[in-house]
């Protein structure tokens, strides 16, 4: 038994993070942290993480050079980090694969998971299947509407979904939700959350199996383009796929940005922009900038895409953006929406509508005078096919 | 012994409703009362708090008005302003000193604040009277008992019940009445806690019949009845009528 966590539990000048969370789950987040420390300095679990990345999940997911679509918005070079490629179709293995070898190496027979887009829902599914673990995911029922593909997905891997009536019926009530479930079986469920929030470690714990993807892109910019870019872009709901792609980065000298979600509109609840839009307050375990109303009730929020709704952003990226280390933008649901049929036609790739919020945001970069670009594909958009029908007339 | 420490969602039925209400708890010899401050997000509650909580921020219960209802009012029990932090973290420290001195409100129990992670707060806090009330969890080892009492110690037996008392939550999960709360695993607990302290101790989270509620007595500690009561409550009957029966 651990008495006091070691990690630092705080990011940047603003100290965002920290773990706000109820009694009954600070001695489980202690022992997480412990468990976490011990399976990082431990070769076999490192090994067998390793394996399992490239076995399984595929890694490393390739680097493709767009051409077409850089010649199309009068960019010069533009690379795709292909996490749409990695198993079960977004970087949410990474982290979910990562954190089931965890919760087996600390006797854990139970995982408990919520999901927004789903695609964190599948990756859990997935590994819980592999390694023989049962799975509950919890998920909004406005989610589980519009991202029906992956309510299947999970499903089929022997996961039990639980549908969340309250509130949206999005992310936010499906976190809600999976706190109060662990908070009843933490003696022998883990909780697997799916992005950089959340009261500590699991900030933490979630960028470390996520960086994968910088340390992976980083590489192969230097492999295959013999040269870093000048932008390295990323869609950002939570934070896990902004950090894992851009945290590797911190060291070099170039622009870091990550996308937001801007929804149809500029008030609250019309958008999930959380640095211009929300002011410093603590959801779910972790003090970060938050949509709120004046009397520190969670506001609503709004976007075409499941995975960047959540109304706020991870501590850590929050930080780093205060900090400006990180450059923080938002794209529309229409701005995404272009953005995505561009890399279809141009380059023959479906991306996730999250992801496409990355892309949105290229015109603008080009108009600025950038001229090399890598830009984190964060899923593939088969779960979106529904809404790209609908909203692009096809 | 405290008998008993009722709870009850300000603003459900009413904010018009509590100063009533409270009256009504004071003449029933009620001597603390938790009082829930409605969040949009209360992570540590189950449905029927959780639908209270709705029901009340449906009907304007925001925080700042919650506290400006109890402003004056002196025919209450002392009240434990129970809530979530961040509410409070938005109101701020000084215009929340400000808000609470005209109330009854005697100490803050604060379900996501882990004693250490705000601490110039709580230290202003307790310093103007407002006290955060320990939790001790089935999860909380006795080492970690022993740290959270001294960090949120005992202000003395001259010191009214709802700033010495420690929550003692009976089971995991979240508040709720469940079914059958086995209290054999409290009992053991509450006797550890008896050797390094000599505070009152409260015991909630599942408890929703006579039954439940002689068991805590009878080792000696506050049974709290929470989402039993607000049940009731929502379905018509009176405070009166509902708490008679279990005191």
């Amino acid at each position: 038994m651990t008495d006091s966590f070691s990690l630092p539990t705080r990011f940047g000048t603003s100290g965002f993070g920290g773990c706000y969370a109820p009694e009954t789950l600070m001695q489980p987040l202690l022992d997480l942290e412990a468990a976490f420390r011990s399976a990082l300095a431990d070769a076999a679990f490192q090994a067998e993480l390793k394996a399992e990345l490239r076995h399984f999940v595929g890694r490393p997911t390739p680097l493709t050079a767009a051409p077409r679509l850089a010649e199309a918005l009068g960019l010069k070079d533009l690379y795709l980090k292909r996490e749409d490629l990695a198993h079960t179709g977004a970087h949410k293995i990474n982290n979910a694969l990562a954190q089931a070898l965890l919760a087996r190496r600390m006797g854990k027979t139970e995982i408990i998971a919520e999901t927004g887009a789903g695609q964190h829902g599948v990756a859990t599914a997935a590994a819980c299947a592999r390694l023989g673990l049962s799975c509950t995911v919890y998920m909004g029922v406005t989610d589980m509407a519009r991202q029906a593909p992956n309510v299947a997905r999970m499903r089929l891997f022997g996961t039990r979904v639980e549908p969340v009536e309250a509130g949206q019926g999005t992310l936010k009530e499906a976190v809600n939700e999976a706190l109060r479930a662990w908070a009843g079986r933490c003696d022998q469920a883990h909780y697997i959350l799916g992005s950089a929030l959340g009261p500590h470690p699991f900030p933490t714990l979630v960028r470390t199996f996520q960086t994968v993807i910088g340390e992976e892109a980083r590489a192969q910019m230097l492999e295959q383009a013999g040269a870093l870019p000048e932008v390295v872009l990323a869609c950002a709901g939570g934070g896990s796929n902004g950090l894992g792609l851009l945290v590797p980065f911190l060291g070099d000298p170039l622009r870091r940005l990550a996308v937001e979600a801007g929804g149809h509109g500029r008030g609250l609840g019309e958008h999930a922009a959380r640095l211009d839009g929300g002011r410093t307050g603590v959801l779910h375990g972790t003090k970060t900038l938050l949509l709120q109303d004046v009397h520190g009730h969670t506001a609503e929020t709004a976007s075409i895409s499941a995975g960047l709704d959540y109304p706020a952003l991870g501590p850590e990226l929050a930080a780093l953006a205060l900090d400006g280390r990180v450059e923080v933008r938002r794209a529309s649901d229409d701005e995404a929406l272009a953005g995505a049929r561009l890399l279809c036609e141009r380059e023959g790739i479906l991306p996730a509508l999250e992801s496409s919020h990355a892309l949105a945001v290229l015109p603008a970069l080009a108009a600025e005078g950038v001229t090399t670009v890598l830009l984190g594909l964060s899923g593939r958009g088969d779960k979106d096919l529904s809404t790209y029908q609908s909203r692009l007339e096809i | 012994m405290n008998p008993l420490l009722p709870f009850l969602m300000a603003g459900d039925p009413s904010l018009e409703a509590l100063p009533a209400q409270l009256s009504e708890a004071r003449s029933l010899g009620i001597e603390a009362l938790e009082l829930g401050l409605p969040h949009s997000d209360p992570i540590a509650d189950g449905p029927v708090l959780q639908a209270a909580a709705h029901r009340a921020i449906g009907r304007g219960a925001t925080p700042v008005r919650v506290l400006e209802a109890l402003a004056g009012i002196t025919d209450s029990p002392d009240l434990i302003l129970f809530t979530y932090l961040n509410p409070l973290l938005q109101i701020g420290a000084d215009r929340l000193k400000a808000l609470l001195a005209p109330t009854a409100v005697k100490a803050l129990l604060v379900v996501d604040l882990p004693f250490g992670e705000e601490p110039a707060f709580e230290a202003d806090l307790r310093a103007a009277g407002y006290p955060m009330v320990p939790l001790l969890a089935p999860t909380t080892t006795l080492d970690r008992a022993r740290q959270l009492l001294s960090e949120r110690p005992d202000p003395g037996p001259t010191a009214p019940f709802a700033q010495r008392f420690a929550y003692v939550v009976a089971r995991l999960g979240v508040t709720g009445t469940g079914q059958g709360t086995d209290l054999a695993p409290v009992q053991e607990r509450v006797a550890h806690l008896r050797d390094i302290s000599s505070r009152p101790l409260a015991v909630g989270f599942g408890l929703s019949d006579a039954a439940s509620l002689a068991a805590v007595r009878a080792l000696g500690a506050t049974p709290v009845i929470g989402s039993a009561l607000v049940r009731e409550l929502a379905a018509g009957k009176g405070l009166t009528t509902t708490l008679a029966p279990l005191k």
